[in-house]
């Protein structure tokens, strides 16, 4: 009964979202006119001649080209960053785990802007594709700061937390050395990109990549939730319960860097969304990785989504990177959460 | 071996010659000037410049331009890693890097004043070459007047007044002359663009909104408060900008505005085909070239108005 209350009260606040990310800007659009761009677009699109007006061609292009991709893609990155916070806590089963904090965005950046600034030796840079340069840079970061916090049997949360900073601080370099070295004059934009985060300019064809990775990944976190919640008890009750450990570590790893790498390359490094977002959900509905996945993820797009509102709207007709948004709500999350000590997913 | 043990046996007398010249250097710096004036700078600093000038060393490429225009090109020590214009003088120059300073390059081409301007750089910046006896003088560029007051501040410091002097005038006249010719023209509403890609652009306290205003156009974006917004795609669809002027050079392919914004097809400058781009160096560098931005800006809002050439103080 619970869980229906919950399931719809997400499904309403997912639908005002999308509403009022469609209904504010800079431009002057009237909600009657948005809706009636959305319900043309939407009978057009179903093939029906549509009983409605033709609407006003820069009100369709504002609704219907501009905003609705942006907050579809808001929702994605959000939802795919917060799914892949509860996957590295369940790794590393410690609640300060975040794609952002752990170095896989910075490491994405990188990638990123290695391949977008032509920067990668010819052959190399043929075969990649920015989203796969950008999987490739934080599957690079993840694994050095994993291998660094791994010590004999356990995983050490000082070393993981101090080896995540420092391949963080180590590969925003990377990407600053490059743009700034860099012969194109869009460097600036380039750098402020990929180190802030900014959903400016979304198109249609942005969305692609971003939706068949978070949408898979989601899948199957949610199908893995039983071997996750036994994570959580420890490995190596984990690894009796018949949970082939190692697998599943590597596999969490992996799915982490592509899923980051996507979001990273359409949308930068946006942090702490994967730390706020879990923490929240668990407090709210328990430690259970079925419910904690999907509420997670819808919690995480809602977030995104608002930030990402309060981004093109603070200052009338211009557009702030909405990293600086998450980080300015999510670094005091990240101190008071470091302030209470360990929590142990409530079990000590 | 030997030749090992010889080394640490010098070692000590050679330490001593090291401090011994170094004093001397450090007495020799310390005698005053023959002649100095103390003046105040365009961020209210007190500079002590020495009366005769004769080299300078400007860290930003637009104080070279003005610093030609003052009638000081020969006073040149050196220029910075970004210098361009005029190829004749800047070429042959050596370079410094002014982002972050190189300090000791600069006091390598041991300068009797150093030329700033607060959008490179900061006064922090300058206090470890005041340290060093160099003065620093800080240039401000808000509005276009203070292009032109640069020039005769620099012909003052130069001891070049009567040539700075003609040459402030003449830039003066020539905008002067534009407003005039362009007055009685219906004036287009126009966007200029410092990035295709993100909408980097001139707000209000901008100078740029002046001399589109002088070339006959309306700017769209002299209302911003932020000299440089970042502006919304939203935005240039609600402005409805019946031209567009890029700063991304000579070469580019303006239809590539179009392909970055697909949703603009309905503003009218990219249905009108009104979408230029011209060099930045003659808008976004504030210097003597901004009259010729000025009239290049003109030429292309007002294309069947019959402009005289824009003076060209720099050959």
């Amino acid at each position: 009964m619970r869980t229906a209350l919950l399931s719809l009260g997400l499904l309403g606040a997912l639908l005002v979202t999308v509403g009022a990310a469609l209904s504010f800007g800079s431009a002057a659009v009237s909600f009657a006119d948005a809706y009636h761009v959305v319900a043309y677009r939407v009978a057009d699109g179903f093939g029906a001649s549509s009983p409605l007006d033709v609407p006003d061609p820069i009100a369709e292009r504002v609704v219907w080209h501009l905003r609705l991709p942006r907050v579809l893609l808001a929702l994605l990155v959000g939802g795919g960053l917060s799914v892949i916070g509860v996957a590295m806590q369940a790794l590393v089963r410690n609640p300060l785990a975040e794609p952002y904090i752990l170095g896989i965005s910075s490491g994405a950046s990188a990638g990123a802007s290695l391949f977008y600034l032509g920067f990668l030796p010819p052959l190399l840079g043929q075969a990649l594709s920015m989203p796969l340069a950008a999987f490739l840079g934080g599957l690079l970061s993840i694994t050095i700061v994993y291998l660094v916090a791994y010590t004999g049997s356990r995983l050490s949360v000082a070393r993981l937390l101090l080896a995540g900073v420092a391949m963080s601080a180590l590969m925003a370099s990377v990407t600053s050395f490059i743009t700034f070295s860099s012969p194109d004059p869009g460097k600036l934009r380039a750098v402020l990109f990929w180190l802030l985060g900014s959903l400016s300019g979304t198109q249609w064809t942005d969305l692609v990549w971003p939706f068949v990775t978070t949408a898979s990944g989601s899948v199957l976190l949610f199908v893995l939730a039983r071997p996750l919640d036994a994570m959580l008890i420890g490995e190596e009750s984990a690894y009796h319960l018949g949970i082939p450990v190692e697998a599943l570590k590597r596999l969490l790893i992996g799915l982490a860097a592509l899923v980051t790498g996507a979001l990273v390359a359409v949308a930068g490094a946006i942090g702490f969304v994967g730390l706020i977002i879990p923490h929240a959900v668990r407090l709210l509905i328990g430690v259970s990785h079925r419910r904690v996945v999907p509420v997670a993820f819808i919690g995480g797009a809602l977030f995104l989504a608002w930030a990402d509102l309060a981004a093109r709207t603070l200052l009338p007709e211009q557009e702030l990177p909405v990293g600086i948004l998450t980080a300015l709500c999510g670094v005091p999350f990240f101190l008071a959460l470091l302030r209470r000590g360990s929590y142990g997913f409530g079990a000590p | 071996m030997r030749v090992f043990f010889r080394f640490r046996v010098f070692n000590p007398l050679a330490h001593v010659w090291v401090l011994l010249s170094f004093l001397l250097v450090c007495a020799g710096c310390t005698d005053p000037e023959p002649s100095t004036s103390p003046l105040t700078d365009a961020l209210d600093r007190s500079v002590v410049v020495p009366d005769t000038v004769t080299r300078v060393v400007p860290l930003a490429p637009n104080l070279t331009e003005l610093t030609v225009a003052a009638g000081g090109g020969d006073r040149l020590a050196a220029v910075t890693v970004s210098d361009d214009f005029p190829p004749a003088i800047v070429d042959p120059l050596p370079r410094v890097q002014t982002l972050p300073v190189d300090y000791e390059a600069i006091v390598g081409h041991d300068p009797d004043l150093v030329l700033a301007t607060d959008q490179v750089n900061t006064p922090d910046d300058a206090a470890p070459l005041q340290q060093m006896d160099v003065p620093v003088y800080f240039f401000s560029f808000n509005a276009v007047t203070d292009i032109f007051e640069g020039i005769r501040t620099l012909g003052t410091l130069l001891g070049t007044s009567s040539q700075a002097e003609a040459a402030a005038d003449r830039l003066t006249s020539a905008l002067d002359t534009l407003r005039a010719r362009t007055a009685s023209r219906d004036a287009p509403r126009v966007l200029v663009l410092v990035g295709d890609e993100t909408l980097y652009a001139f707000g209000g306290p901008s100078y740029v909104n002046t001399l589109v205003e002088a070339a006959g156009g309306r700017s769209v974006t002299d209302h911003f408060e932020t000299a440089a917004p970042t502006l919304s795609e939203e935005f240039v669809l609600d402005a409805a900008p019946d031209v567009i002027i890029g700063l991304f050079g000579d070469d580019y392919d303006t239809r590539q505005l179009a392909r970055l914004h697909p949703t603009w097809d309905v503003v009218p400058a990219i249905q009108t085909g009104r979408v230029y781009s011209i060099s930045p160096d003659l808008v976004s560098r504030p210097g003597p070239r901004v009259v010729q931005g000025a009239y290049r800006i003109a030429a292309l809002l007002h294309p069947d108005l019959d402009l005289p050439a824009p003076p060209a103080l720099i050959e």
